[in-house]
């Protein structure tokens, strides 16, 4: 539920008449999507023009003195109305007596010629706009041979979007179906879609899919060479299914519910690799084992984030590659102290066997106690203003003594060196690396949906 | 065009004339209807709740004002302290309490809904996004 509506619809509830404002975009979501699905509320809306925050006085005066963007009518004059305007019949309205039939989805969709059906894929947004292959009955039949769970199973409820969408075996199916898959991939892709949908944020959010364990080299992932290129199977299919289960079973709509002002490149693939664990020095352990899973546990793991630098060149012995990691992640937000590292083999090597860094675990901590940044630059990120300076004015440290610091004072806000993560992966072709800002969900374990 | 090539023609367009009349359409390029799978899910409609009696005037009354954090504390602050600027200016005898949500935008604050129904009248909530 949109956060404006659902705190005015907090107030409403103990009687007392409320107005909700916000930017026209998210007004817009409120009145349609949020309602529908979420809120059920008829909350009464005033809209300013976008952007608000980040605006000076003098905007803000205009804005008030200006026109609801909804309406036309003077703000103000817009606000007194939805305090004292009378209730219509329809903002009377219960549930008993008002509710719209409940939506469904037939099982089939209308026969139709091969061509039309592409076009309604489209139109309907569940394709990311490259051929797909339809998924006939018999296809998905074939597919579902790769699981033994049953097709009505419910494996997830989607309510990272308003609707609890109830995702089944069958649903999974189809959109492996759409994105080539064949049916050995399914418990990945059952794993993957227990964590769908993909972040989806005005903030232009980005994930990243790892894979451990055997089912690497049982579905022939490239953990080396161009692991995160466009050089293999199963690596493209599994990233470009996360896509597509994200937009039919997240229902994401362009301008209805994905919101995302620039939108993610990484969206189509979703950074979607296996770990080299074949190549990790000694004492290093695979990720899935760092979480606690045992080496021979297949799982998988989806992160979060916005962004990914890389690198470029090889590493220079006068400057190592912790130092210039250490340099790069001070131009992240360390939102939840998040941070997932990718390096090369051969990097991984260097780090340990040059730079003394035993385990990943100590090369986390080094960074987590070396990379630095100010004040204000941190505070200067909305993402962490908007979740952490509640927290400061609540006395939570340490963001309440960082909130009262000066703007050039020197923080260290990747204050929990267990959320920097470090996987290896890659070709040996160069000691390179690339700094991500993800954040690690829990793993997956791939071999309960066999 | 020469007679031969013209009679070559004719022969071709009565040939095809023929196959037209004697194969199905699917082997003459029209495509077939096929049924396949809808991959979306239907969401649960939201239960319908009723707003709140509107006031018969703002004259006299309490407002709470609410910034909910959502773009940063100082996010919308000034347009809500703008708002009381107008309030004082064009309605006097409106109250107007201006206040932030104790969490942040994801959070709720029950307190705070508490202590407007039972010291408000109306309220306006606010957000710099």
């Amino acid at each position: 539920m949109s956060a404006v509506s659902r705190h005015a619809r907090s107030v409403e509830e103990l009687g007392v008449p409320t107005v909700a404002t916000a930017g026209i975009n998210i007004v817009n979501y409120a009145l349609d999507y949020d309602f529908k699905y979420s809120n059920g509320m008829p909350i009464r809306y005033v809209a300013f023009p976008f952007p608000i925050a980040g605006q000076p006085r003098s905007v803000h005066k205009e804005y008030v003195a200006g026109k609801d963007q909804l309406t036309g009518q003077p703000v103000m004059t817009a606000i007194v109305d939805a305090l004292t305007t009378p209730l219509t019949d329809k903002e009377k309205m219960t549930d008993t007596a008002s509710s719209a039939q409940a939506e469904t989805e037939p099982r089939f969709l209308a026969p139709d010629t091969e061509e039309n059906l592409r076009h309604l894929f489209k139109d309907k947004e569940w394709t990311d706009y490259n051929p797909i292959i339809l998924p006939t009955e018999e296809r998905v039949s074939e597919m579902l041979t790769g699981t033994s769970h049953k097709p009505d199973e419910v494996i997830n409820t989607i309510r990272f979007m308003p609707g609890n969408r109830e995702l089944t075996v069958e649903k999974v199916a189809i959109a492996a179906v759409m994105a080539g898959a064949k049916p050995e991939y399914m418990p990945l892709l059952l794993a993957i879609a227990t964590r769908a949908p993909f972040g989806n944020s005005t903030t232009s959010m980005a994930n990243t899919i790892i894979v451990n364990g055997p089912i690497r080299k049982e579905l022939g992932m490239n953990s080396g060479t161009n692991a995160m290129g466009p050089y293999n199977d199963a690596n493209s299919v599994a990233g470009r299914f996360f896509t597509l289960i994200s937009k039919t079973a997240g229902d994401y709509r362009n301008n209805v519910n994905a919101w995302e002002s620039l939108g993610s490149n990484l969206q189509y693939n979703s950074v979607t690799i296996a770990e080299n664990e074949e190549k990790l020095p000694e004492g290093w352990e695979p990720l899935h084992v760092q979480m606690g899973f045992k080496p021979e546990d297949s799982v998988v793991t989806i992160g979060t984030g916005w962004s990914y630098i890389s690198s470029l060149g090889e590493t220079q012995p006068a400057y190592p590659a912790h130092m210039l990691i250490r340099d790069y992640l001070r131009s992240l937000s360390a939102y939840g102290s998040g941070a997932t590292i990718y390096v090369d083999p051969t990097t991984a090597s260097l780090l340990k066997d040059v730079n003394g860094f035993e385990t990943k675990l100590k090369l986390s901590e080094w960074l987590s106690e070396n990379v630095e940044k100010t004040v204000a630059s941190y505070w200067g990120n909305g993402v962490i203003m908007t979740s952490n300076m509640a927290m400061a004015f609540q006395g939570l440290e340490p963001y309440a003594s960082w909130q009262k610091m000066s703007r050039d004072a020197l923080i260290k806000p990747f204050n929990n060196p267990k959320a920097i993560n470090v996987v290896v992966v890659g070709g040996s072709i160069q000691t390179t690396w690339f700094a991500t800002d993800f954040r690690l969900n829990p793993g997956v374990r791939v071999d309960d949906w066999r | 065009m020469n007679l031969k090539r013209l009679n070559a023609k004719l022969l071709q367009a009565l040939f095809c004339s023929v196959l037209a009349i004697l194969l199905p359409a699917s082997a003459m390029g029209a495509e077939e209807n096929i049924t396949v799978m809808n991959p979306a899910i239907a969401g649960k409609l939201a239960k319908r709740v009723p707003l709140s009696p509107r006031l018969d005037t703002l004259q006299g009354k309490t407002i709470y004002m609410v910034d909910n954090q959502w773009g940063g504390p100082e996010g919308a602050y000034q347009l809500f302290e703008e708002m009381q600027v107008w309030f004082a200016e064009n309605m006097p005898s409106v109250k107007t309490i201006l206040r932030r949500t104790e969490g942040n935008m994801f959070t709720d604050d029950p307190a705070l809904w508490k202590e407007i129904s039972e010291k408000g009248d109306a309220a306006i909530i606010g957000t710099g996004q």
